[in-house]
């Protein structure tokens, strides 16, 4: 008996790890008609990982201290050997996983997967896709650049707008009235850990509701019909489907790596991509430089504060955009998942990319 | 051998007692973590900020650390000296003096502010925070 046999029969023995594999690789089967939006999920959760790795690596010399933050992060970028890619990794990496994201939450609305019984994996996926939103912002910060101090100043502003509380809750997030040490103080505790431990619990519960509820069968193809769905829970089967393992652990495989090309691209390539001018220059209270803008998926919200009137009312068209969203799968419960028989739905789903993308390019170019 | 199971009564005075205790300790440990986590009260609060009266030049804006904010001061006449906070009251940027205009923008989204702080054009909702200035012999002491 060779070691690598004894070594799994050892485990196998006390754990009964063969059949867990084999429930979920091997027995455990995919619709046939499964396509290449479904692997996303697996691309993001190998971006989060490769985030993660490269998080732990810089902190190893970034000092969180407005005296040093800036310095630390030079270093890592000039005398560090290979920090430049670490550091160009996890800043990039970080845009690639809200693009990840959000076409993963697209293509979820295309395919109208979110309606019950997947409601709450809709949930927990739009509060991961917030959280990481929350995690861009508190590490924009950390580099304590003209670029990083005046984001955060203007994102954390816009909190002021909220009646009664604004202006205390503003001050509870910078930690004193301006950004300053208590600011890159709270923003590292949580972009380090605070975030990350709630992500990882909330990424963990995103997965169970998928392996729990089953993989949703692609509403496509001449034999597929709405599912009639009982009052107890069920797990969708997919009888005669294709194995986890190897197969569709292939196609997942692959999309990675179309994925990691067009990042390691960037990083090679257009590492300047995400790093305006004032991503160079430390931090001075005093001048803000002219043109600050947020990054690129934060412009729809920058812009919409812009165009009405009063901030309280821009703030109140994303809350109620977000809370609609949020409640997609309540509002939406027809069990109709074919989008060319949800002609209303599709026209604002056109239409709603249309406007964020045109409200992006307007917030980056007034 | 039987095995004495307690009755269900002592079961639910326990949960009751331990959820008690439990919920006694959270709110206990809520408050520490909420003190812990505002903003805390800077020593100095009311302290005047002093500036020697020749670093203010006529017609000139001279910018200083009040009390952890940036703010401004001007001499728009002979002896005459107002203050302001620095910061826009749009979104929180640092306004800059232009002095050929005689007055202040916003780098941002190009607020304007007059010398008396009101605002002239663009999207600030109200006037720059006005700060006490006085003269005391070579100084002057702004708060």
């Amino acid at each position: 008996m060779n070691v690598k046999k004894s070594v799994v029969n050892f485990i196998d023995t006390r754990l009964g790890i063969r059949d867990i594999l084999e429930q979920n690789l091997t027995k455990y089967l995919l619709p046939r008609n499964v396509n290449v939006w479904y692997t996303l999920g697996a691309v993001l959760l190998t971006l989060f990982m490769i985030q993660f790795a490269t998080g732990i690596l810089l902190l190893i010399h970034y000092v969180p201290n407005p005296a040093e933050a800036f310095q630390s992060v030079e270093k890592i970028m000039n005398e560090v050997p290979f920090g430049w890619l670490l550091r160009t990794l996890h800043a990039v990496g970080a845009n690639i996983i809200v693009i990840a994201l959000l076409l993963h939450m697209l293509s979820v609305m295309f395919m109208a997967s979110y309606k019950r019984p997947r409601e709450l994996t809709w949930l927990s996926g739009f509060i991961i896709l917030n959280l990481t939103f929350v995690l861009c912002l508190t590490g924009y910060l950390l580099p304590w650049s003209q670029l990083s101090f005046w984001a955060t100043t203007v994102a954390t502003d816009a909190a002021g707008a909220i009646p009664v509380i604004g202006d205390d809750l503003v001050r509870f997030l910078r930690g004193g009235s301006m950004v300053n040490e208590d600011t890159l103080g709270r923003f590292f505790a949580l972009h380090v850990m605070g975030i990350p431990l709630l992500l990882g619990l909330l990424i963990g519960f995103h997965l169970f509701c998928v392996r729990r509820v089953g993989v949703s069968t692609p509403p496509f193809g001449p034999d597929y019909l709405p599912r009639e769905l009982p009052d107890h829970f069920e797990h969708e089967e997919h009888h005669g489907g294709i194995p986890f393992f190897p197969n569709y652990v292939i196609k997942d495989t692959a999309v990675i790596f179309f994925f990691l090309a067009f990042f390691l691209a960037i990083v090679f390539f257009a590492q300047n991509l995400f790093f305006p001018e004032s991503a160079f220059e430390p931090a001075d209270p005093f001048v803000t430089p002219p043109g600050i803008k947020p990054e690129w998926y934060f412009l729809w919200a920058y812009q919409t504060l812009k165009i009405f009137p009063s901030e309280l009312i821009g703030l109140g068209v994303q809350g109620a955009f977000m809370t609609f969203l949020a409640l997609l799968p309540f509002i939406d419960r027809g069990t109709e998942r074919r989008p060319f028989k949800r002609p209303l739905f599709m026209t604002c789903f056109v239409l709603g990319i249309l406007l964020f993308v045109a409200i992006s390019i307007w917030g980056h170019y007034s | 051998m039987t095995t004495h199971v307690p009755p269900p009564e002592r079961r639910k005075f326990l949960y009751i007692i331990l959820g008690s205790v439990g919920a006694a300790f959270t709110a206990l440990a809520v408050w520490p973590i909420w003190r812990y986590l505002l903003p805390g009260e800077k020593t100095g609060e009311d302290a005047k900020i002093p500036i020697a009266r020749v670093d203010i030049q006529l017609g000139k804006a001279h910018f200083f650390n009040f009390r952890g904010q940036p703010a401004v001061v001007l001499q728009p006449s002979p002896g005459q000296f107002i203050a302001f906070s620095a910061v826009c009251t749009h979104l929180g940027c640092i306004i800059q003096w232009q002095p050929e205009k005689g007055e202040f923008l916003c780098p941002c989204h190009a607020g304007r502010f007059g010398t008396d702080g009101r605002v002239l054009g663009g999207p600030p909702p109200k006037p720059l925070d006005s700060l006490p200035a006085t003269v005391v012999g070579d100084q002057v002491l702004v708060g």
